[in-house]
């Protein structure tokens, strides 16, 4: 067999690749059955949170910032617990990002809030001295994308089942719904108008108000719900 | 000959010395020893490297091939039948040996995980904690409060307390009389953990009362207590004096610890907005460590 392979390079290519290839396979499938299972408790992003993640994702946020706290105490103590990787199963793609030019980001939720955010986007240096993070004054006026977060939310409930209009944890009612376009915008418009109530920027009350949502309220969505 | 074996050792006392002067300071012997291992290694790996790069030189210069030729021969190019060296041998069979330990025995029952030793880190440093913290004095707090306070509330409460124009609770005073007023027009049920039965709004109902009330509270109850408080059921509550009633009602005119403790236990939403609960991120010495700072700012 081997004899035969040795004179044909093209056979001998593609037995090399096979024989590496299965040691990949081993080691991946099984993780893949066993550790892409969502952590109790995890639920998809609503259609307001993953508006705000396009916004972080298309300002680059994860440049600096990453979203994947280590096992060790010095992290845990500044960040809270440890990530698990069933806690990213609905973060398509994840945003671990590889540096650390700003703080983890993962638990945020836990000891920021609304307003805390609004003055860190608006002036970063007022709430943490010495910081390098340029302000993000456009969020208070650019208006988020709600219809590409929908189209996202549709299609990964359509491809990856991903568990939208389903009840998650068994207690009869349905977890994060997301139901037609018309049905979707209006509940994120109430979710806006949750967090714009927080909120001291009168510009963006009056444009939650008229019905449309500031890149602001749409990133602090996503921010507290990172917890 | 001589010289090179001598001039490999200066080699190797030199990149060692090179390497302790870029990294001395992780060189101490004892406190941690992956560092010292590490050093040991480097020690090591020059140490042989420059050998056997020596062997190897020396070899080339003084070596003839030799030994019994075998009897092919390809386009005149002859193999010598000599058994490989003995030191290579011993070392495949060696780490077939391991290998096959390794895999069988060695890694499989090591148990090792990053989160088991993440545990075990945290379970040795509580320990220590304890130990060495558990009967603190009240300068060490306030340090140690300090030091917690620019980490955890620096961010909202400001660098010094002062709360960065109204962003969060001016920390220097114990409360402000737009927070009583709104207190008593809204009630507050924030402290679920520490003072369960919550404070409903609309005790008071007149101007003047509200008034005199928050104005003395936000002096620091000095003097006299308006009638509005004493009438008004705020002191069956807060106690006559608004210092407290432990499980009833919160410490109005200090940060005391219970205060201290339903606050980062359970948040706060007040007039400014809302504040996160810290619970579980810090620790009992730590949250007394940091009544016993703001009590020291505020003075």
């Amino acid at each position: 067999m081997f004899h035969w392979l040795e004179q044909r390079p093209f056979f001998f290519a593609v037995a090399v690749f096979l024989v590496v290839a299965f040691a990949g396979i081993i080691e991946i499938i099984p993780d893949f059955a066993k550790q892409s299972k969502p952590v109790v408790g995890t639920k998809p992003y609503t259609i307001l949170e993953l508006t705000g993640r396009h916004v972080y994702i298309k300002d680059s946020c994860n440049a600096c910032h990453s979203q994947l706290i280590r096992p060790f105490k010095s992290e845990t103590d500044r960040y809270g617990m440890y990530s698990l990787s069933g806690e990213y199963a609905y973060d398509r793609p994840f945003l671990w990002g590889s540096k650390r030019t700003g703080p983890d980001l993962w638990r945020v939720g836990n000891y920021r809030t609304t307003d805390w955010h609004e003055n860190h986007m608006w002036d970063p240096k007022s709430v943490v001295p010495g910081s390098i993070m340029p302000a993000y004054k456009h969020h208070f006026t650019n208006i988020a994308d709600v219809e590409t977060a929908y189209a996202e939310a549709y299609t990964v409930k359509a491809v990856f089942n991903t568990p939208y209009d389903v009840d998650i944890n068994g207690d009869g009612s349905v977890d994060v719904p997301l139901g037609t376009w018309e049905e979707a915008k209006a509940r994120a418009l109430e979710e806006a108008r949750a967090i714009a109530a927080d909120m001291k920027n009168q510009s963006v009350k009056d444009a939650v108000a008229r019905g449309e949502i500031p890149e602001i309220v749409a990133l602090i969505a996503y921010m507290n719900s990172l917890k | 000959m001589k010289s090179m074996w001598i001039g490999g050792i200066i080699l190797i006392v030199a990149l060692m010395a090179g390497t302790y002067i870029v990294a001395g300071d992780a060189f101490n012997l004892g406190e941690d020893y992956i560092n010292d291992l590490t050093m040991l290694a480097g020690l090591a790996i020059i140490s042989i490297t420059v050998f056997v790069a020596l062997k190897y030189i020396q070899q080339i210069k003084n070596d003839k091939a030799g030994g019994e030729l075998a009897e092919d021969n390809w386009d005149g190019i002859g193999e010598y039948k000599n058994p490989i060296p003995t030191g290579w041998g011993l070392a495949f069979i060696g780490t077939l040996v391991w290998l096959f330990w390794y895999w069988t025995v060695g890694y499989p029952t090591s148990g090792f995980s990053q989160i088991g030793q993440y545990n075990e880190e945290v379970l040795e440093y509580n320990a220590k904690y304890e130990a060495k913290w558990a009967n603190a004095d009240e300068a060490t707090l306030k340090a140690m409060g300090e030091s917690l306070y620019l980490v955890n509330c620096a961010p909202c409460h400001g660098v010094d307390a002062n709360g960065i124009d109204g962003k969060a609770q001016n920390l220097t005073q114990r409360i402000s009389k737009e927070s009583v007023v709104y207190a008593i027009k809204n009630g507050g049920n924030n402290f679920v953990t520490h003072y369960p039965g919550g404070m409903p709004g609309g005790l008071l109902y007149e101007d003047a009362d509200i008034n005199a009330v928050a104005n003395w509270i936000a002096n620091g109850a000095k003097g006299e207590a308006p009638e509005a408080f004493t009438t008004g059921t705020c002191n069956s509550c807060h106690g006559d004096d608004a210092r407290g009633i432990a499980m009833v009602g919160p410490n109005l005119v200090s940060y005391d610890n219970d205060m201290i403790t339903a606050v980062l236990d359970d948040g706060k939403k007040g007039n400014i907005g809302i504040m996160p609960a810290f619970k579980g991120m810090l620790n009992e010495t730590q949250y007394k460590a940091l009544g016993s700072y703001l009590r020291s700012i505020g003075e």
